[in-house]
């Protein structure tokens, strides 16, 4: 397959820009067609950038880059506009977002419908209140595109359908597997993991039971190395 | 392996400075010592004793040679006002405006998850502290309308939600003068998002 070196207003998320040279940018950024894709913006730190009110994280834009190898370069960026800029609590989530697909997602392999879900999931965030089921939902989703699709329907030793009323721990290759004692990874309830594929969050033990094992398997993903964005929640709780 | 002769040391030094490459330095290093040997002394003091003199305002964090900057000093300034911003250059842009008569304090950086800096690596626990003397009523967060500078300002009202105070932000929107045909997409849009009532 001959590799195009040139692309065209391609849809993309930045997720993060880390300065780059004396006034350049290079831009993490996810791409609906191509996943992942890593690019220099010339000149983007300079005062009179054309691109600094555009190359924000958490906007919809139209990119177009060029080159070959792991660097491309920023040619064009364009504003697409109707999703509201984030704030308050609403943005924090977005950088755990983007941590998220920073850390798990490999280069330049495309996850179209993870694209889908990242964009809807920044719809659903909320300045203040409940972001918490929009994020359990999102991080289902990546695992699933990930490959690690969780098991949620049945246990993963007996191969019986989950029981609402029975306690699940929830072995990372293996799945829920019923157990009756407290122990070390996080318990959940059978309605819990019957919620969790439904992606119905409304019940509060749901909720937080949803949260710790989102977490632990997450972490497992991550072989244990912490993400940053999670501290600035904890900084926020301790005030 | 040698160790680097003065030259090389030379070089290598300058390319702490903004917008400094190997190159540049290089061409520097030799300009300062083949034409410039006065105004390369004058640069070694003047470095030597700003780094020996200058440290941060207690009140403000910025940099002066006092324990208060002459800002924080002044009696005509009005004490129950403060106004964070990212950077000194933050600051003198704020007091070109003549618009503001209040103080300032200086947080050196701004809030940015994804590379792990936090609160107190922008001395926001040091602000708190600053805000004890109870005289401050109104804070005013200046940080820059980018995601990194609005989780600061996020992170600041919930810090002072609980305190007798008024938390505002400075507006943003089309800038004065400006026609809507050459505004940035963004900008209109968030001006739009933030419109207001005539
Ligand atoms: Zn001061």
């Amino acid at each position: 397959m001959v590799e195009r070196t040139r692309q065209e207003s391609r849809e993309a998320f930045i997720l993060h820009g880390y300065p780059y040279r004396e006034t350049s940018l290079l831009l993490e950024t996810f791409t609906r067609t191509f996943g992942r894709v890593s690019m220099v913006a010339r000149g983007a730190r300079s005062p009179r950038s054309p691109l600094r009110g555009v190359l924000l994280a958490f906007q919809p834009l139209a990119l177009s880059w060029f080159g070959k190898g792991e660097l491309r370069t920023l040619a064009r960026a364009e504003w697409v506009g109707g999703q509201p800029l984030l704030h308050g609590e609403a943005l924090m989530c977005g950088f755990y977002l983007n941590e998220l697909l920073l850390r798990l997602l490999p280069r330049e392999d495309p996850h179209d419908a993870l694209f889908t879900r990242y964009w809807e999931t920044l719809r659903r965030l909320v300045p203040h209140g409940n972001s918490a089921p929009a994020l359990r939902s999102f991080e289902r989703a990546l695992l699933k595109e990930l490959g690690y699709a969780m098991a949620l329907e049945r246990d993963g030793a007996s191969g019986r359908a989950i029981d609402p009323a029975k306690t699940y721990r929830y072995d990372p290759e293996r799945g829920p597997i019923e157990v009756e004692d407290a122990g070390p990874e996080p318990r959940v309830s059978g309605r819990a993991l019957l919620d969790m594929g439904r992606d119905d969050y409304a019940d509060p033990q749901t909720q937080q039971q949803a949260k710790a094992l989102m977490r632990t398997l997450i972490n497992h993903r991550l072989d244990y190395q912490p993400l940053k964005s999670r501290q600035i929640f904890r900084d926020l709780l301790a005030l | 392996m040698k160790s680097p002769t003065a030259l090389e040391e030379l070089i290598e030094a300058l390319r702490c400075l903004p917008g400094v490459g190997p190159k540049s330095a290089q061409r520097i290093a030799y300009h300062l010592l083949q034409y410039d040997k006065t105004g390369a002394e004058r640069l070694a003091q003047s470095l030597h004793g700003a780094l020996q003199s200058i440290r941060r305002c207690a009140k403000c964090n910025s940099f002066t040679e006092l324990e208060l900057c002459a800002l924080c000093g002044s009696p005509r300034r009005d004490s129950s006002q403060l106004c964070v911003v990212e950077t000194p250059g933050d600051l003198l842009m704020m007091e070109q405006t003549l618009a503001y008569h209040g103080l300032y304090f200086v947080l050196m950086g701004r809030l940015s998850p994804l590379d792990g800096i936090g609160p107190r690596e922008i001395g926001l626990d040091v602000m708190q502290r600053r805000l004890a003397d109870g005289e401050v009523k109104e804070v005013i967060v200046a940080t820059n309308f980018t995601n990194e500078g609005e989780a600061t300002a996020h992170y600041i009202s919930e810090m002072l939600k609980d305190r007798d105070l008024r938390v505002t932000r400075i507006a943003r929107g089309v800038p004065v003068g400006g026609e809507l045909e050459y505004v940035d997409t963004g900008t209109l849009a968030q001006a739009f998002v933030e419109r207001r009532l005539l």
